[in-house]
């Protein structure tokens, strides 16, 4: 296996330009490290954490820019990401283990792309955006448009993402993101859920909402329709368990060793009522009626 | 291809080659014959590999062992001043915190990196900094009780 530490984006483009599919991209390692061991080793190996600059947590006008090389443990120490990104907040002290948290990078777990990446359904209902460096030039994709499959996404082979763009989300609102797994840590979410919801002025209903849905899909999907039908309308009992049912119907889950396909439709119409209920109240500071 | 590295473990400088896919815990064990560092999941769930890098705990079997270089490492081994145990492990005796013992190594890691981080841990802070070590024989009570005793006798 060849292994090389490129010190500039350019350097790993190069890198990823010559040796193509043959080529794994390395941060962290906590992903990686385990296909090595049980799955297969890749032909050669591009360690990307020698590469300045890519590790910083800053404000950029209405928005935090979180360099790729962030580890998860570094978001959820960050005052800034706990005050002006909440949701990305639980869903990072939520992540696996302290141990995997001081080495586990923010890039490596979107490039992973698995539907199951505990930050992915946070950044999902942000509506964040990736920065990913090609040879012939820089692309921003935003996260609606960047999953294509479990271990695929817009960074392809040859492509290196440098930075993500979250936008905190409008005055007023509230998120959430709730897991649901057998052990309390370290073990991979059956189900994530991740709602974001803006009420109007007056409190009265819900101006903008905002739901994800992880590891029910073969990417990690926003409930489109259920948003839609939740849109502009105050949220009440039936409401709620409309919502619920239909947030369920959106997802396409599987059965494997950790729960069966029935059973994650189940565990997202919970979450997703749970979820709406828990933001409605920290926004308006009303009950569903 | 074979790489060089260079590291400082136990604030001993140690260079040493591997192989560019080699984890850290392979590095620490069949390398260099630290064997306190313990091989059990390999996949990085169990924490019986936990090592303290650059100050922070981390699992080694999932870590390469190329970024060992330019970092300090302290392992297990690095802990006892001669015959004299740290207060970690000997909380760990004191308490009865030992059953079959492979986990520990692990388990004291990761107090002493939460006993480096903070002087007085809280319940919370206490489960959270050994969620990620799992023992198969206590039952847990006895590994806090002896993070308590430790952050006492520190």
């Amino acid at each position: 296996m060849d292994y090389f530490e490129p010190k500039t984006v350019s350097e790993a483009l190069s890198l990823l330009a010559k040796h193509g599919a043959e080529a794994k991209v390395i941060a962290g390692g906590t992903d990686v490290m385990v296909d090595i061991k049980y799955k297969e080793e890749s032909g050669c190996l591009i360690n990307i954490k020698k590469i300045p600059g890519l590790g910083a947590i800053r404000e950029n006008g209405a928005s935090l820019r979180i360099g790729a090389l962030t580890t998860i443990r570094e978001l959820e120490t960050s005052g800034l990401v706990r005050d002006k990104l909440p949701v990305l907040w639980e869903a990072s002290h939520q992540f696996a283990s302290l141990q995997i948290r001081n080495t586990a990078t923010i890039g490596g777990n979107i490039c992973r792309a698995s539907p199951s990446g505990e930050t992915l359904t946070p950044l999902l209902v942000l509506d964040a955006k990736a920065k990913i460096a090609f040879s012939d030039g820089e692309k921003t994709e935003p996260f609606a448009s960047f999953f294509q499959g479990p271990g695929k996404s817009s960074v392809g082979s040859k492509g290196l993402l440098t930075e993500i763009d979250v936008p905190y989300p409008a005055q007023g609102s509230r998120g959430v993101y709730l897991k649901h797994a057998v052990r309390g840590a370290m073990d991979i979410a059956m189900v994530g859920v991740a709602v974001l919801i803006t009420p109007d002025a007056a409190k009265n209903s819900l101006q903008d909402v905002r739901i994800g849905l992880g590891a029910v899909a073969p990417t990690p999907l926003r409930a489109s329709k259920t948003e839609a039908m939740l849109r502009g309308k105050p949220l009440t009992a039936a409401l709620l368990k409309e919502a619920a049912a239909m947030a369920a119907s959106e997802a396409s889950p599987i059965s494997d060793q950790r729960s069966s396909a029935e059973y994650r439709r189940w565990i997202v119409e919970a979450l997703t009522r749970r979820g709406l209920e828990q933001t409605w109240k920290a926004a308006t500071g009303k009950e569903v009626a | 291809m074979s790489i060089t590295i260079n590291t400082t473990i136990n604030g001993k400088a140690v260079s040493a080659s591997a192989e560019a896919s080699t984890s850290l815990l392979e590095f620490l064990r069949d390398t260099l014959e630290y064997k306190g560092t313990k091989l059990c999941c390999n996949t990085g769930e169990c924490g019986a590999c936990t090592i303290i890098y650059n100050g922070k705990p981390i699992n080694s079997c999932v870590t390469m062992a190329a970024d060992a270089n330019g970092a300090e490492i302290t392992t297990i081994e690095g802990l006892a001043d001669g015959d004299k145990l740290h207060p970690v492990q000997q909380a760990f005796i004191d308490t009865g915190a030992v059953q079959c013992g492979y986990c520990t190594p692990g388990y004291i890691m990761s107090v002493k990196a939460l006993l480096d981080r903070t002087k007085k841990p809280t319940q919370a802070d206490i489960e959270e900094a050994v969620s990620g070590n799992i023992c198969r024989c206590t039952g847990y009570a006895k590994i806090v009780d002896a993070i308590q005793l430790a952050a006492q006798k520190l």
